[in-house]
């Protein structure tokens, strides 16, 4: 490995006439590290791929990629690197083996035995000599996936690669990504679910509006996430309100007709029993949102007043 | 998921990608335009509509010498009144019918879908995420269409003067002037009328691609040549021979008639060249341009 980063963007903004898709962002992705995008759609994520993949120029600011830049390099820029920006298309009137062969062939062709290697990888063997046009949706991904793998790629770059699938193609996408991902490869990840990144990315860049709200590990963000939240209905909400503003350490807020408590699980618990003292009954409990994802909606969908300091100032250092 | 290669994967760090990524950085990453040029090839040969064309070319002109024998000589027609005399008659026949729409049909069936198909499959982030520029992709589909273009015809004149002399016979032609022309030299003039449309047939080949970079969408890609082809024809036949007929891309494909007079006149040969070179010069850089800046925001 060498110090130079897989990817180095710096004030990278694209604008699409009154619209600013992607505002003078800075993006640092380590050669080895697994590096999570996040964002609502129309966050700018999938804008930023496509700048990195040369689809699309930027309006300002400068983008490397290995230390290659597209106006020094061209595509070489894109040795030792693959992937897909949105769901991956081909050739439908071709077969799946037929396709990749074409895209070996646009890299200079691929080495003796690597596109059936790729196959079998992505489960796609045996299923091969079919055409696209037949291939369900998740097979299709998987297909996209072999396609990057033929780059013998080390940046490996897939734009919401679970998207559109369904769980059990889910769980098969994420458990690949996670082994080519501790297989070496430096991996970038676009996804819009939190829970996808927490589980496979070491730093992560949480984008809102074209902008970067969060920069940083995931470690850091899960320290400063809210504790749990519980969705409480009572036979008497202003009742229980009122008891709860009593308590201390618990954070209560009504909403949409139930109310939200959020503390330690010791002060719900004590809560709780004081509510059934002072007679009121429970109609339900129920957990919340998870706390990173809590935190993600404050990141991407609050103002900046809702968003604890820590995080805000990361995302300012992100876009400088 | 097949559990053994995903266990390589996860396991050895050092196996198959890793050491792929060294492969990577030793083998150089360039397959340039022929590369580009020979996939398109293949892949218009995986559809059906260009098989079905190119042996098209190849069977309906012995179909229309059959029918045409057994009928009256359309005597209101170039070279029409000859038809049962000369098998040299024939294909001149032929030709003036081709070219009011047909070559250009030929032309952007291919031509007007080559780029636009990229848009409509949604795959040119798929080919510009590769190795090749989109330079290379952009000569690369050129060339293709302009193989194809060049295959089609070159089958329908092989198909329709092999055929029309077969059935009909190697009779002497007569000519424009009312002349008769040998056998021979009929041979070299008809081959020599068909050859003259490859200069329009390029100007048009050019005109589909830039309708295809520019429209995104197949229908106009390949109906757009044969409208515009027509609305040419249209003006040209207003009458007149000043400038704006000559700039023309359909007038081009009528200058081979020079060719069968007693004294053969060749201005309109060369002068045709030169408007067909220069459409195709102003529609490729046009396409060029209009690929080279464009943004891939879809497919």
């Amino acid at each position: 490995m060498t110090n130079t980063q897989a990817v180095q963007a710096e004030g990278l903004s694209k604008r699409y006439g009154e619209l600013t898709a992607v505002d003078a962002i800075s993006v640092q992705v380590a050669q080895g590290e697994v590096y999570g995008m996040l964002g609502p759609n129309g966050a700018g994520k999938t804008t930023f791929l496509r700048m990195l993949f040369g689809l699309i120029r930027p309006d300002a600011g400068v983008l490397e990629v290995f230390g290659r830049s597209w106006d020094r390099d061209g595509t070489a820029i894109l040795d030792g690197v693959a992937g897909f920006i949105e769901s991956p298309r081909f050739y439908p009137y071709l077969s799946g083996r037929r396709n990749l062969q074409l895209l070996a062939g646009l890299d200079g062709g691929a080495a003796a035995g690597l596109i059936e290697e790729v196959l079998d990888v992505v489960d796609l063997t045996g299923r091969e000599s079919e055409k696209v046009a037949g291939y369900s949706f998740g097979m299709r991904q998987r297909l996209g996936v072999a396609a990057s793998l033929l780059r013998e790629p080390r940046l490996l770059v897939l734009d919401e690669p679970a998207n559109g699938l369904d769980p059990a193609g889910i769980r098969d996408m994420r458990a690949l990504v996670q082994r080519l991902a501790s297989s070496g490869l430096t991996v970038l990840l676009s996804s819009h679910d939190m829970d996808e990144v927490e589980q496979i990315c070491d730093n992560v860049t949480i984008m809102k509006r074209g902008s970067v709200a969060y920069h940083g590990t995931i470690a850091r963000l899960r320290e400063q996430a809210p504790p749990q939240a519980h969705l409480l209905r009572t036979s008497d909400d202003p009742a229980a309100l009122e008891l709860a503003r009593q308590r201390p350490g618990l954070a209560v807020t009504a909403t949409d007709g139930q109310l939200a408590l959020r503390g330690t699980q010791a002060a719900v618990d004590l809560y709780i029993t004081t509510l059934v003292r002072a007679g009121l009954s429970l109609r339900s409990l129920t957990l919340g949102e998870a706390p990173l994802e809590a935190l993600f909606f404050m990141l991407t969908e609050s103002s900046t007043d809702a968003v604890p300091d820590a995080l805000t100032h990361s995302g300012q250092e992100a876009r400088r | 998921m097949s559990a053994q290669p995903l266990t390589d994967l996860a396991g050895s760090p050092a196996a198959p990608r890793q050491s792929a990524g060294h492969r990577a950085a030793a083998r150089p990453r360039s397959a340039g335009t022929w590369a580009a040029y020979r996939w398109e090839l293949v892949k218009l040969a995986a559809l059906v509509r260009t098989r079905a064309m190119l042996i098209g070319v190849l069977v309906v002109p012995p179909l229309v010498v059959l029918a045409l024998q057994g009928q009256r000589a359309p005597a209101d027609t170039l070279f029409g009144r000859h038809v049962h005399d000369s098998g040299f008659a024939l294909p001149l026949l032929l030709l003036g019918f081709a070219t009011q729409y047909v070559f250009p049909l030929l032309t952007s069936v291919v031509a007007g879908d080559i780029f636009a198909s990229e848009d409509q499959h949604g795959t040119w982030k798929t080919l510009l995420t590769r190795s090749v520029s989109r330079t290379q992709i952009f000569w690369a589909k050129t060339l293709a269409a302009i193989t194809f273009a060049a295959a089609v015809l070159i089958l329908l004149t092989a198909s329709t003067v092999a055929s029309s002399v077969a059935i009909i016979g190697r009779q002497p032609l007569t000519g424009l002037s009312g002349q008769s022309i040998g056998a021979a030299s009929a041979t070299g003039l008809v081959l020599a009328a068909w050859a003259s449309t490859a200069a329009p047939l390029l100007g048009f080949t050019a005109l589909a691609i830039v309708l295809s970079v520019r429209t995104r969408n197949p229908s106009l890609g390949v109906v757009g040549p044969v409208v515009l082809g027509l609305l040419m024809s249209l003006v040209g036949s207003l009458g007149g021979t000043g400038w704006l007929r000559r700039a023309l891309l359909s007038t081009p494909l009528e200058a081979w008639h020079g060719l069968f007079t007693a004294t053969p006149f060749y201005g309109p040969l060369i002068q045709g060249i030169g408007v067909c070179l220069a459409w195709t010069a102003v529609c490729l850089f046009f396409a060029y341009t209009s690929l080279r800046r464009r943004d891939i925001t879809g497919g």
